[in-house]
């Protein structure tokens, strides 16, 4: 997944967020948000739909979106109306939403036979069909598509593939299959279903399907100077500001748009890796087969909504945004709390906790430090950032958060011979190894999930890619102390 | 004939607005494009920051660029100018 391509869809989004951070800061939102599709849509700018008309309607409906408002339940509301309303804007528990206008209602067709047919001999495709749905007209196999049953026979029997399968590509990106179609062929998202991973949104190339956004709001508190205001960093976030930031410079550059405190969350991965080792140990002794990690929001998600049996598999101890969260409101509970991640079903996930305030991504923080004007390319100088264990910065990436449990067992000098850990990377692969616990024949007994391949490290909010992203991860991990040694300090 | 200089702006609007990418383009071009231009990354560009991502080829300044367009502009600077 992730935003490996900064595609014009991209950009648009980020164009958006960085112009409402600038009026925000000068105080004009209220005044000139209703000006903003025509500034960003003007005659210059390149032309994707019919109209400028048109293109200037889908940017208003992603303000909407990135002011907090569902366009769907403010279809004909002036975006100065809603700016009126955003400090009682109440959060969403699905971020993920469909831009009705944006949405280009792609043909559902599921199997059209291409120019590729040779209107051979055998006729494979004819035979293989079980309902007669296929004909040869002028010379060429047609499928009659009220009789056809979407069974793929025909596609899979052709010598020349000259028939395509023709998902959406949301559709096809959804794994937990989510998305449907309205009375007028557009995406619809059953929010029963969806975990909020973000992959349709990545697919999606019309950019009809986004986040919903409370950059405004995080704004608001970060210029108000009566509220102290903590940034909560996600564990993968070294890199997303510039592959050559250093850690140190987004501390600084943080405290400079108005953060009045800048903690890893990886300090609470620090206090997930304790809980859950011993949580672990526990549920084995009392004769459980199978514990599942429960950090991922998506995967969490996908066991509570898809495999509820399972629900008792999954580890009560909360996650590492929670763990800071909790941290942070314990020894101030005036303070605001805003996570920062790559992650867009973390968005959901705070809905239900009191601790967390909000949940931004790395490409929404990085507009907004833009709007500022703040280029950490430039800075000299940084601050300091040395809140957690190596085990507790190695979270991020597919493998790392069974790695961080059995080292930090191992060192506990606790026999880890009967046990096997297993890591599911991708919602594909966290559906199979669910399939076999259901099925009684998991191969083993610690089941870390995480919904994006690779991990956070491609999460749909992030800026840079995985690879790249894996490898900081570890080098600022390499910098930390050991967590037994942390432990012996605090 | 001297490299003409190639500069990629990675300042933090750039970054947003995908330089990455630029980079990594120009990191896998074939070998005659390192004959011909000598490839650096920069913290700004004249302060062209609306126009993310920027970059500036032998001291003329394009903006909004993509991996796309870059290539092109280098193709037409070694059409015309071997």
């Amino acid at each position: 997944m992730g935003n490996s391509t900064i595609s014009e869809v991209v950009k648009i989004r980020r164009r958006v967020y960085t112009e409402l951070v600038r009026l925000e800061l000068d105080n004009e939102l209220q005044e000139k948000i209703d000006k903003v599709p025509k500034k960003l849509i003007n005659d210059d700018s390149p032309r994707h739909r019919c109209c400028e008309f048109k293109e200037r309607a889908i940017i208003r409906d992603r303000i909407k979106l990135a002011i907090g408002f569902d366009p769907k339940d403010h279809p004909e509301t002036p975006l100065s109306k809603l700016t009126n309303s955003i400090n009682k804007v109440k959060e969403d528990t699905n971020a993920v939403k469909v831009l009705e206008k944006a949405c280009d209602s792609c043909p559902i067709d599921k199997y059209l036979v291409t120019d590729a047919c040779r209107n051979c001999v055998a006729h494979k495709c004819v035979n293989a069909c079980p309902k007669d749905a296929i004909i040869i007209i002028q010379n060429k196999a047609f499928i009659d598509q009220d009789k056809c049953i979407e069974c793929g026979r025909c596609a899979n029997v052709c010598p020349y593939k000259a028939i395509n399968e023709n998902k959406r590509p949301c559709v096809r990106a959804c794994s937990v299959d989510a998305i449907t179609s309205d009375e007028n062929r557009r995406a619809e998202i059953d929010d029963n279903k969806c975990v909020n991973c973000g992959s349709c949104i990545v697919a999606c190339p019309f950019g009809a399907i986004d986040y919903i956004s409370y950059i405004v709001q995080v704004l608001k508190l970060l210029k108000d100077e009566d509220k102290e205001v903590a940034a909560l960093l996600a564990p993968s976030f070294t890199g997303q500001f510039g592959v050559r930031v250093q850690p140190e410079m987004v501390k600084k550059a943080l405290k400079e748009i108005g953060f009045s405190q800048v903690v890893e969350a990886a300090y609470g991965a620090d206090k997930v890796i304790r809980e859950e080792s011993e949580e672990f140990l526990e549920r084995m002794e009392e004769g459980s087969e199978v514990m599942t990690t429960s950090c991922c929001p998506g995967f969490k998600t996908l066991i509570k909504e898809h495999y509820p049996e399972l629900n008792d598999y999954v580890s009560t101890t909360v996650s590492p945004m929670i763990k800071t969260a909790d941290y942070i409101k314990e020894n101030n509970s005036e303070v605001k709390t805003i996570f920062i991640g790559p992650c867009i079903a973390k968005k959901s996930e705070a809905v239900s906790y009191e601790n967390i305030d909000y949940v931004l991504t790395f490409e929404e923080l990085v507009s907004i430090i833009v709007g500022f004007g703040i280029n950490l390319e430039k800075m000299d100088e940084g601050e300091k950032i040395e809140d957690a264990s190596k085990l507790g910065r190695i979270f991020p990436y597919s493998g790392g958060v069974s790695t961080a449990i059995k080292s930090y067992l191992e060192n506990k000098d606790i026999d880890l011979a009967d046990f096997k850990f297993e890591a599911a990377q991708g919602l594909e692969q966290c559906k199979n190894k669910l399939k076999t616990i259901k099925e009684d024949e998991a191969e083993f007994s610690f089941l870390e999930g995480m919904a994006c391949e690779k991990g956070c490290v491609d999460g749909p909010g992030n800026l840079i890619k995985a690879v790249v992203a894996k490898k900081l991860v570890n080098d600022f991990a390499d910098k930390a102390e050991d967590l037994t040694n942390k432990a012996k300090k605090e | 004939m001297p490299k003409k200089e190639v500069e990629i702006c990675v300042g933090t609007p750039c970054h947003l607005m995908g330089a990455e990418e630029l980079l990594n383009m120009v990191k896998d071009l074939p070998e005659r494009y390192e004959n011909n231009f000598k490839f650096k990354s920069s913290h700004c560009i004249n302060d062209k920051c609306d126009m993310a991502p920027v970059v500036k080829i032998d001291g003329k300044v394009y903006g909004e660029q993509n991996p796309e367009k870059l290539r092109e502009l280098l193709d037409n600077y070694l059409r015309d100018n071997i």
